[in-house]
């Protein structure tokens, strides 16, 4: 029942557990939950297990998980890579036609593993949203300000960014590219290239809990995370629009007050020598004329790349053969792309 | 299989103009006597264009349908379409029924007279005077002024290109109402022609003032990408001049006054630093460009094999 591989080798859903810095002590009790949820399911699946960097602490584990011959696959990275990049090398080997990732640790019950799974009837992307949710107030605050700020930037509302349990069809992460840590963003990164991505309320873990010098790293993650969403959202295609408008707006500043302390010292006579404000505005002019020239150059980089870079996305070509049956509807189009 | 005309048709929400407009196409161009195919490009619409649209691909073989998963604007739109059609000549239209594909005819005469690029001219365009038709002729001046490429009407998408040069030409973002001058890199020979325009009877513009600001906006870009890419050290050496000058003015101006009174003025020796460090950088970015373009699929010198020609003596036509 396990691998109940169908007639032509493939399975219905992969299921990668990324494990990193932060993972269960018992890696062998979660991963006996997460299989009995998978076994309720009923369909066929396999496990994938990425150990991002060595982890000699989880040695004996893995050993006496392969040995048991569960349809489980482990793959070793030999230093830390990331999450989003473990996460791309169990896809590598994943034949799931629906790819579901797991936490290393509780995040949520299980148990509700199919509420993902049977949300992919409707979206392409299904990402937990852990709720209702423990914790301080504070945290909620907290939460809830870096998800708007995050709204602000791409304006897609998502509640729980953190939560890794997701399932998607294999298309999303076959044409979405992740590396380091851009997992978090994987709904951002997907919805852009034209995904529908949902959130499901799931059930959180009773055992979800962070350690205690986590918040401060969490909210330098959190100001880097925006950062990057927002470099990713409003940058890469359009340089030159985002430095030139920062460039130019910086150098007409310097411009106007340069003009100013011109008339002044022209007109009103007031010695320029030993005038700080000077310095500033020559450095304004400066500034805005830099970024300008560095908007020039990620705009050379976009217009000799153009042919790598696809600012879109095909759903599908369709051409009908010449002899088409009009009335046959196994006849679907015969030329699929992607 | 090679055709000799595609006909490149970006959709959105034009589910009572598919139809009409399929009509149209096979009606303006079935006389010419070519082989073509009709590319429909579906931006992600939400209404009954893709089900029309693919009743029509399932009926007509010559009708191919490209689909995009969301909604991604025309540029894309007729990127994709471009880069699915298989004709030697691509044409270009509106899926509104503005432009009337009996003027297809037209346009492949001055294809066939040589030109690389043949560009429709709305003379008697219908729409709203203030909203659509002014701010238009002001934008059509500013882009010929600016690219030198003296076009009178950009918006107008009916357009005809030879396939080798558009497929090769970068479009991105907003650049559709670009695309002679994006292309006058490649040096092309572009004929304007006048073509009938229509009111439009279904449907509503899906354009507004807005986008005035995004047009300027890549005018700047394109202007600024076209006149530097190949040769970007000269162009930032260019920009550095005057930084460079203000840098030995008022260095120059701070000696003097230092050998003169001994004195010197931190706020004017320091300016003179300043945009010092700015010239110096600015070529070091020079610098990092031609790294950058020679590292690069696209560039500049390779589009001269697509519209060159073997001169010959006068008398005989190649």
């Amino acid at each position: 029942m396990k691998e109940s591989a169908s007639a032509d080798g493939t399975i219905e859903i992969s299921a990668i557990i990324p494990v990193g810095w932060r993972h269960e002590a018992d890696l062998l009790a979660l991963y006996g939950e997460y299989t009995a949820a998978l076994d309720a399911l009923a369909v066929s699946y396999e496990v994938i297990l990425v150990l991002d960097g060595p982890r000699p602490e989880l040695a004996a584990d893995v050993q006496r998980l392969l040995s048991s011959g569960q349809t489980v696959s482990v793959i070793g990275l030999t230093r830390r890579f990331g999450e989003a990049t473990a996460l791309v090398a169990g896809f590598q080997r994943a034949r799931g036609r629906i790819i579901v990732t797991l936490p290393a640790y509780r995040q949520i019950r299980a148990t509700e593993i199919g509420k993902l799974v049977r949300a992919l009837g409707v979206v392409d992307l299904a990402i937990g949203k852990r709720w209702p949710r423990a914790g301080s107030r504070f945290e909620t605050v907290r939460r809830n300000v870096f998800h708007r700020m995050l709204a602000s930037v791409t304006g897609q509302r998502l509640h729980d960014l953190g939560c890794s349990a997701r399932a998607m069809k294999r298309r999303v992460l076959e044409e979405v590219t992740l590396y380091g840590d851009q997992h978090r963003f994987l709904p951002v990164l997907a919805s852009r290239s034209g995904f529908k991505v949902m959130e499901i309320e799931l059930q959180q873990s009773p055992l979800d809990r962070l350690a205690g010098s986590y918040a401060t790293r969490e909210y330098i993650r959190g100001a880097l995370d925006i950062c990057t969403v927002f470099f990713l959202v409003r940058f890469t295609k359009k340089p030159l629009r985002f430095f030139g408008m920062v460039g130019v707006s910086t150098f007409v500043i310097g411009a106007a007050l340069v003009a100013w302390l011109a008339l002044d010292r022209l007109v009103l006579g007031h010695p320029l020598a030993d005038r700080p404000a000077l310095l500033l505005s020559s450095l304004l002019v400066v500034l805005g004329m830099q970024l300008f020239a560095l908007g020039l150059l990620g705009e050379l980089i976009i217009f000799t790349h153009a042919r790598d870079i696809k600012d879109y996305q095909i759903e599908e070509v369709v051409r009908y053969p010449a002899q088409a049956q009009p009335f046959a509807e196994e006849t679907r189009p015969v030329e699929r792309v992607l | 299989m090679s055709l000799d005309l595609s006909i490149v048709v970006p959709l959105f929400n034009e589910e009572e103009s598919v139809r009409p407009l399929y009509a149209a196409i096979v009606a303006g161009v079935a006389p010419l006597g070519v082989s073509f195919e009709i590319v429909l490009v579906d931006d992600g619409s939400r209404d009954g264009t893709v089900r029309i649209a693919d009743e029509i691909a399932r009926a007509d073989p010559r009708v191919c349908l490209v689909r995009f998963r969301r909604n991604y604007g025309q540029t894309p739109a007729m990127a994709a379409g471009i880069a699915e059609a298989r004709g030697e000549i691509i044409v270009t239209m509106d899926g509104d029924l503005q432009n009337d594909p009996a003027d297809i005819g037209q346009l492949l005469a001055k294809i066939d007279e040589g030109n690389d690029i043949v560009v429709g001219w709305r003379h008697n365009r219908q729409d709203k005077l203030w909203t659509r038709k002014v701010p238009s002729r002001i934008a059509n001046a500013l882009i010929a002024r600016v690219t030198g490429v003296p076009i009178r009407d950009n918006g107008c998408s009916l357009k005809a290109y030879r396939a080798s040069l558009i497929k090769s030409i970068p479009l991105y973002s907003e650049m559709h109402r670009f695309i002679p001058a994006m292309a006058s890199i490649a040096g092309p020979r572009i004929a304007e022609i006048r073509v009938r325009h229509h009111a439009r009877a279904f449907g509503h513009s899906k354009y507004g003032l807005s986008r005035i600001y995004k047009v300027l906006l890549d005018l700047m870009v394109i202007k600024t990408v076209a006149s530097f890419t190949a040769r970007p050290m000269l162009w930032f050496a260019m920009l550095s001049l005057p930084m460079l000058a203000i840098a030995a003015a008022t260095l120059g101006w701070s000696l003097v006054n230092f050998a003169a009174t001994g004195k010197i003025s931190l706020s004017i020796a320091g300016t003179g630093v300043i945009f010092f460090t700015s010239t110096v950088m600015l070529l070091a970015a020079g610098a990092l460009g031609e790294l950058i373009y020679e590292l690069g699929d696209v560039r500049e010198h390779q589009f001269s094999g697509l519209t060159q020609r073997l001169l010959l003596a006068s008398g005989r036509r190649q």
